[in-house]
């Protein structure tokens, strides 16, 4: 017997191990176990890591994600209600809060991966194609008090009589009554309501590109070019605007400087003319006739030259005793 | 001892001991000890469970698996890049790759126009253990968010505002709404900036924004050339106007001045003229007269009492005869 008990006790003890090993098991951070029983679950999921145990051999433990999970959508072309064609790109983080429905209804994450497909792009569709298509872009109507703003900002400064080019604005900016994150909110919470039967709630959806379906986008881009050449036309006239008013305001300012200058100039020298011919006149009052007497002399003498051919005759006062002396 | 088939070197037996103690400590030290390095911080899961962070420096776990240390770089600044690719580095300039990124960064402004904004966000890990078990994939959800948030906030402007003023507040608003978002993952994410590299517009759209400010530079070069032909002009014509003042009254002056001159003359001579009038008025006949003969070149004079033929003397022969 005493052989046979020495037999028994690794026997004995390798039989430990195995059931222990069997029935222990351990469950990470970030994760969450269902003990099941030949397939069929028994009892809560266990949410909290550590070590924990379960009947060896025929229970078994199946894990499934406790974390908060990312899906990345397929770009979808998508008409909006104002009928243009956009592509959405749409990410969405989703957490297990029911292991055991999830378990059931979708197995593991890629099966849930691709219900989140179907429900999650049908309810994109559903409401982007909804609405215009400034409600995805615009999250706010701020930029309509910006925009009236900066306009109040140019206005004075035209009063003001600075230069200004009005080329801030030119798409169309209209109202609007959703808003970008109140989309995502609603696709988010429509999509919610269908994952929830897959033990699955929605964390949030975030539209991560809105872009133009590319022949739209094609049309756009002629459209920021076309803008752009008008106003680079815009501003070109309005230097060439002012160049004229710079031009007209010269001639304008050089007329009236020579005019002006001309007509003090003749001012200033009518009255020194003025005083002169008083004081002339007043001098030669006094004796009218013998000023006049030696005013001719003097204009004799400054107007007769050399070369004056002269006819003189005898009769002359100044030639009379050429002939006698009376 | 000595075997002399196998040369064996007398080694002392207590030697061996140490060096098998020393082997068995660095073999066994290696699975009880680890080091944490300055710019990390380790996670100690405990059979799955978390049990604490550690940091930097040199610490005890328990081996054989129970105790599992996991390192994240949490004191270093991790960078996402969006619209472009730092592609290298060691270089002495550093290169970029944008062109296949485009995707990331073209993106419609509020007024439904298209910009090609670059970004990059940077941030540290807050909390290791939350970035590590709080979601599946820490590194796409910043990326993911940061991609929304950043059209959200392009998408509430205007493109030219986006392209020029706009760039500090898109950043800051952006900081803080990824903030928001990613608090609300609890994923142990700081951010610390969120900068805006490149905003351009759209390639294709590129050529006609430069052209906007060609004709900025060429407006402006037509008003300044407008202005200095002003320039050039009005102040010679001031100038100018000042001289010709200035000679009117230089003018005015002189006649004046003449004028007050020819008078006192006047006045003088008249004075004397008034003692003698007849003798004075003759002398000075006489005297002018003389002046001008003495100057004539060609002088005729004829006598009035012959009629008919006119007998023409010069002067000289007038002279002449008389002699």
């Amino acid at each position: 017997m005493q052989v046979n008990k020495l037999a028994i006790l690794p026997v004995l003890i390798l039989a430990l191990i195995i059931v222990t090993f069997s029935s222990a098991f351990v469950v990470d951070e970030g994760r969450q176990a269902i003990i099941t029983e030949f397939g069929k679950p028994i009892g809560a999921p266990i949410t909290e890591a550590g070590l924990h145990f379960k009947l060896p051999f025929l229970q078994e433990a199946r894990y499934v994600d406790k974390r908060i999970l990312s899906w990345d959508g397929f770009p979808n072309q998508i008409p909006t209600k104002d009928k243009k064609y956009i592509k959405v790109d749409t990410t969405a983080r989703f957490k297990i809060i029911n292991a055991l429905k999830f378990i059931q209804t979708v197995r593991n994450t890629s099966g849930a991966k691709a219900r989140l497909d179907a429900i999650l792009d049908s309810a994109t569709r559903d409401v982007i194609s909804n609405q215009n298509l400034v409600e995805a872009v615009r999250n706010s109507n701020a930029i309509i008090d910006k925009i009236a703003e900066r306009e109040r900002e140019l206005k004075d400064r035209k009063a003001k009589g600075e230069p200004v080019l009005e080329e801030e604005v030119t798409g169309s900016i209209d109202e609007i009554q959703v808003g970008r994150e109140n989309l995502s909110t609603m696709i988010a919470e429509v999509a919610d309501k269908e994952l929830r039967n897959l033990g699955i709630q929605l964390i949030d959806v975030q539209l991560r590109r809105i872009s133009y379906e590319e022949s739209v986008e094609r049309k756009v881009y002629e459209r920021m070019i076309s803008e752009r050449q008008r106003i680079a036309q815009k501003i070109r006239s309005i230097g060439q605007g002012e160049k004229a008013k710079i031009e007209g305001r010269l001639t304008r300012d050089l007329q009236k400087i020579d005019s002006e200058a001309y007509k003090d100039a003749e001012k200033i020298k009518g009255k020194g003319e003025a005083i002169a011919v008083g004081i002339y006149a007043k001098s030669f009052a006094k004796d009218p006739s013998f000023f006049e007497f030696l005013r001719t002399m003097d204009a004799y003498k400054n107007s007769m030259t050399a070369k004056t051919k002269m006819l003189f005759s005898t009769e002359s006062e100044f030639l009379r005793y050429f002939k006698t002396v009376k | 001892m000595s075997n002399p088939e196998f040369n064996v070197p007398n080694i002392n037996p207590k030697t061996v001991l140490i060096v098998i103690a020393i082997m068995i400590t660095v073999i066994f030290g290696r699975t009880v000890f680890y080091t944490v390095e300055p710019d990390e911080e380790a996670v100690i899961i405990r059979l799955g469970r978390y049990m604490q962070t550690t940091a930097p420096g040199f610490h005890f776990k328990i081996p054989f698996g129970v105790d599992k240390v996991i390192k994240v770089k949490s004191k270093r600044v991790l960078q996402e890049e969006f619209g472009f690719r730092t592609t290298n580095t060691s270089t002495r300039r550093t290169t970029y790759s944008s062109g296949e990124h485009d995707g990331e960064s073209l993106m419609l402004t509020g007024d439904l126009n298209v910009a090609d904004v670059e970004w990059v966000v940077q941030y540290q890990i807050s909390d290791p253990f939350k970035f590590l078990f709080q979601t599946e994939a820490p590194r796409r959800n910043i990326r993911d968010v940061s991609e929304s948030i950043m059209r959200r906030v392009v998408g509430d402007r205007y493109v030219t505002e986006v392209l020029t003023t706009g760039r500090v507040e898109i950043a800051t608003e952006a900081q803080k709404l990824m903030q928001d978002v990613l608090n609300k993952y609890d994923m142990g994410v700081k951010i610390v900036t969120v900068k805006l590299q490149d905003v351009n517009p759209p390639e294709v759209v590129k050529p006609s924004f430069n052209e906007v400010n060609e004709a900025k530079q060429e407006q402006e070069k037509v008003i300044n050339q407008a202005e200095e032909a002003y320039n050039k002009v009005i102040p010679e014509a001031r100038g100018k106007a000042e001289k010709l003042i200035s000679e009117a009254e230089g003018l005015a002056e002189a006649l004046v001045n003449r004028a007050k001159g020819d008078t006192a003359k006047f006045n003088e001579v008249l004075k004397e003229y008034k003692r003698a009038p007849t003798i004075t008025k003759k002398r000075i006949y006489i005297e002018t007269m003389e002046t001008i003969f003495k100057n004539f070149d060609d002088l005729t004079i004829v006598d009035s009492k012959i009629k008919g033929i006119l007998p023409v003397f010069s002067e000289k022969g007038v002279t002449d005869a008389s002699k």
